[in-house]
């Protein structure tokens, strides 16, 4: 079995790229990829602690898997409607950009 | 651990409008796009959910209808728990969804009406189970379903590129502060090896891992609360989105960051300050004080309406945050009570200015000039929400702030200063405030003069007694320009805030109790 | 160091390289084909660490629906599919704070006080606790998708009439 600290620290150095995308870049779908990467980072965390969780835990005993289940799911979902307001917009403007998108001042 | 169906009954107002979310879709299919229908059966069914979240909590003329199982108020059942204090939120969050289906039945038919009411009855759902969650999990999955109908809502006009953008940005915050809460969840998992509420309640043997963990959750609730540092992207979402769903984002979804805040955090401040010290109040009372100060600061200088509310939303917000950096029994009644007036407030006034281009008004500040003579009805009820809003004596937001901010002197030390501060900052709040009153009640200017039945004499007789003074024939007007829902949802909003500024007995009453029950339960 | 641990090296070190490629990327379709590869290697890792369904639904979620849903939204935007768009932001705000959240994480990551062995789960428990102890959850998760798909529906189905130009600035 992998050690958990050596998890641990691989899905946050993968949380802190995602949060070095959703600075760095200003292409909406650029955006929601740094995101999923965030996302995916919470996903192996709860799996990585579900693996270590200390035993006797009865009523919870798979939660972490179980979690991660509806995770996979949830973020699914928000791509799904991502995808509608890309569209939505490049109806509109004709470019996903966030820059472009700047009319609303910040 | 069960979820079973025969349970069904204490759910009555979460199954209430998830029939009326049915009928709308149904009415779609039919063919029925009508506002009046549709708006009408959503406003029905969320007064009905409304109506017997009050019977659960057992107010007056409805105590018998209650559908809560004896014995279940207080004991947690899986993820789900049912207070006294999730019942007042589950009302406030009734209460602000309500007022918008009201309002909104004026707008425009339109191939969007289904959609609109379908989106707003799910987000009502969202913070209906939001406010009995009692798993992190649970939560922070209710707070999606709201969170992603919200998304919609704010782009539901599909042509206006100004929503649209407003919609991509919301949702790239709003997926951002999911990830992070999820994140900081994932950590909590690890610490505390549960993500049940009630476990968070003991200080875990890695108490770093969790307070990171606390951190994250914090920041990603903080952007649904419009805390400050995760403030930014409130105010062009409030701009460029539809007014009454910017009232809906304001006095609705906003409010369930808050309680998210209040239910994660009661019980892991207190564990923490123990542990660590006097520093987690100090950092949550900076937090509040920082989130109202630049609230108001920024409003000050604003030059357009939306812009203005925004800013001063975000201020509000501070006062609210209070409530938990204070963490008396106290003091979080005053928050609600603030909450409560708040709602009713920023939802008021949000419609008030989604009314404005009906009654020939432009989205400057400056556009108000002498409104509150040509039309006298909305007129003064906008002054009431702005009164209330600047918390003067008579109104709703008055005695929610006095509430607050008399908890915070009674907890001495410290927690004086926020007091002091909350003070500083509701005198600042008066200027822009007054500057709006000032214009409403200004003489219309010769040059821009609409009505030829204004002239100079008649404005300045008209200060002091101004709603009364003009004749019936401009209210009709008015009520033609706003619509009749619209206008009675803010005439009763009006009178709803005077009424419990001038009697706030009862409220008190139940959130006292209600937030003292939360405090001992720790959850 | 077992076989487990080296192929995790080996999964971690390809998925952290790509998730840089993918964020540095010039061209998105680039971008695109890196996180696909995140995303594979995410799921083995799963694999390793004994999950096995997680890492399907890992493979069959991300690295499939997600990745086209992805290229898809990129064939739409046409225009932008060749655009050589740099990394703007790069400023000394944002690195400092990724690298700020990457030290706290890690930080935290080093104190961890396990030393148990690892447990497994099988499948059969997982599927069936996901209907009967997490039947909330999945309650929940059910209204989420039902508002989503409605959104979605309405925002990508072509309205009736000209876009409204934002007025004035």
């Amino acid at each position: 079995m992998i050690p958990l600290d050596e998890l641990v620290l691989f899905s946050g150095l993968l949380f802190s790229l995602g949060i070095f995308g959703v600075l760095t870049r200003r292409n909406f779908i650029m955006l929601l990829i740094s995101i999923e990467i965030m996302m995916n980072s919470a996903i192996l965390n709860f799996i990585a602690f579900a693996a270590y969780s200390p035993a006797g835990n009865s009523l919870l005993e798979v939660s972490g898997q179980g979690i991660a289940v509806v995770l996979i799911g949830l973020a699914a979902t928000e791509v799904a409607l991502g995808l509608a307001i890309v569209l939505a917009l490049n109806r509109i403007i004709g470019s996903v950009d966030v820059a472009d998108a700047m009319q609303l001042k910040l | 651990m069960s979820f079973d169906i025969p349970s069904i009954a204490q759910y009555t107002p979460e199954a209430t409008v998830f029939i009326g979310v049915i009928l709308v879709f149904m009415l779609d299919v039919a063919g029925i796009r009508s506002r009046a229908i549709i708006g009408g059966a959503t406003s029905i069914f969320l007064l009905l959910a409304f109506l017997q979240v009050l019977a659960d909590l057992g107010s007056w003329p409805l105590q018998g209808l209650s559908t809560l199982p004896a014995g279940l108020l207080g004991t947690q059942n899986g993820p789900v728990i049912f207070t006294n204090f999730g019942l007042i939120f589950q009302g406030i969050f009734l209460l602000s969804a309500l007022l918008v289906a009201l309002a909104s039945v004026s707008e425009a038919d339109g191939e969007e009406v289904p959609t609109f009411y379908a989106l707003l009855s799910l987000a009502a759902l969202g913070m209906l189970f939001v406010a009995i969650s009692a798993d992190l999990i649970f939560l922070l999955l209710s707070v999606e379903i709201t969170g992603i109908a919200t998304y919609v809502m704010v782009g539901y006009t599909r042509k206006d590129r100004r929503a649209v953008e407003a919609a991509m940005k919301f949702y790239i915050i709003g997926a951002l502060s999911t990830a992070i809460s999820f994140f900081g969840a994932s950590l909590l998992y690890g610490a505390y090896g549960t993500t049940s509420l009630t476990a968070f309640r003991a200080l875990p043997a890695n108490s770093s891992l969790a307070l990171v963990g606390f951190g994250m959750v914090a920041v990603g609730l903080g952007f649904k609360a419009t805390l400050v540092p995760f403030h930014m992207w409130a105010v062009d979402v409030y701009d460029g989105a539809p007014a009454s769903v910017s009232a809906f984002l304001a006095a609705g979804s906003k409010k369930m960051g808050l309680f998210g805040i209040f239910i994660v955090f009661v019980a892991a401040v207190r564990i923490f300050a123990s542990a660590q010290g006097f520093a987690l109040y100090l950092a949550l009372g900076a937090l509040a004080v920082i989130t109202m100060t630049v609230g108001n600061v920024m409003a000050l200088e604003q030059t357009t309406m939306k812009r203005m509310l925004a800013y001063s939303s975000i201020a509000q917000a501070g006062y609210m945050l209070l409530g938990i950096a204070i963490d008396t029994p106290a003091a979080l009644a005053g928050a609600t009570l603030q909450i409560t007036a708040d709602v009713l407030m920023k939802a008021g006034a949000f419609i008030v200015v989604g009314a404005a281009v009906g009654l020939g008004v432009g989205p400057l500040i400056t556009d108000w000039r002498g409104v509150g003579h040509s039309r006298p009805g909305i007129g003064a009820s906008f002054a009431i929400m702005l009164l209330s809003l600047a918390g003067m004596p008579l109104t709703l937001g008055f005695v929610g702030k006095f509430y607050l901010f008399f908890a915070a002197v009674e907890a001495g030390g410290y927690f004086t200063l926020l007091a002091i501060a909350g003070l500083l900052n509701s005198a600042l709040s008066v200027f822009y405030y007054a500057r709006i009153l000032r214009y409403m009640y200004m003489p219309e200017s010769t040059g821009s003069a609409t009505a030829g039945a204004h002239p100079l004499s008649h404005s300045s007789l008209g200060v002091g007694n101004a709603p009364a003074a003009p004749a019936w024939g401009s209210v009709r007007d008015e009520i033609r320009g706003t619509g009749s829902a619209r206008w009675a949802t803010v005439v009763g909003i009006a009178l709803l805030l005077l009424v419990l500024g001038i009697y706030p007995t009862p409220l008190i009453g139940a959130m006292n109790s209600a937030a003292q029950q939360f405090l001992t339960l720790g959850l | 160091m077992s076989l487990d641990e080296i192929l995790f090296a080996l999964l971690a070190g390809t998925s952290l390289v790509t998730a840089v490629l993918a964020l540095l990327a010039r061209e998105i379709v680039h971008t695109i084909m890196w996180i696909a590869i995140l995303f594979v290697s995410l799921g083995l890792i799963y694999f390793l660490l004994e999950a096995p369904f997680l890492g399907v639904l890992q493979l069959a979620v991300y690295a499939g629906a997600v990745t086209i849903l992805l290229l898809f939204a990129i064939m739409v935007v046409k225009k932008r599919i060749f655009s050589r768009e740099a990394v703007t932001g790069i400023g000394i705000t944002s690195v400092l704070l990724s690298v700020a959240t990457a030290l706290l994480l890690a930080g935290n990551a080093l104190s961890l006080p396990y030393n148990a062995a690892g447990r497994t789960y099988p499948t059969p428990i997982l599927s069936q606790s996901l209907f009967l102890d997490f039947g909330a959850w999945v309650i929940i998760l059910g209204f989420v998708v039902l508002s989503a798909l409605v959104g979605a529906v309405y925002l990508a189905k072509e309205s009736r009439g000209r876009p409204i130009r934002a007025e004035g600035e």
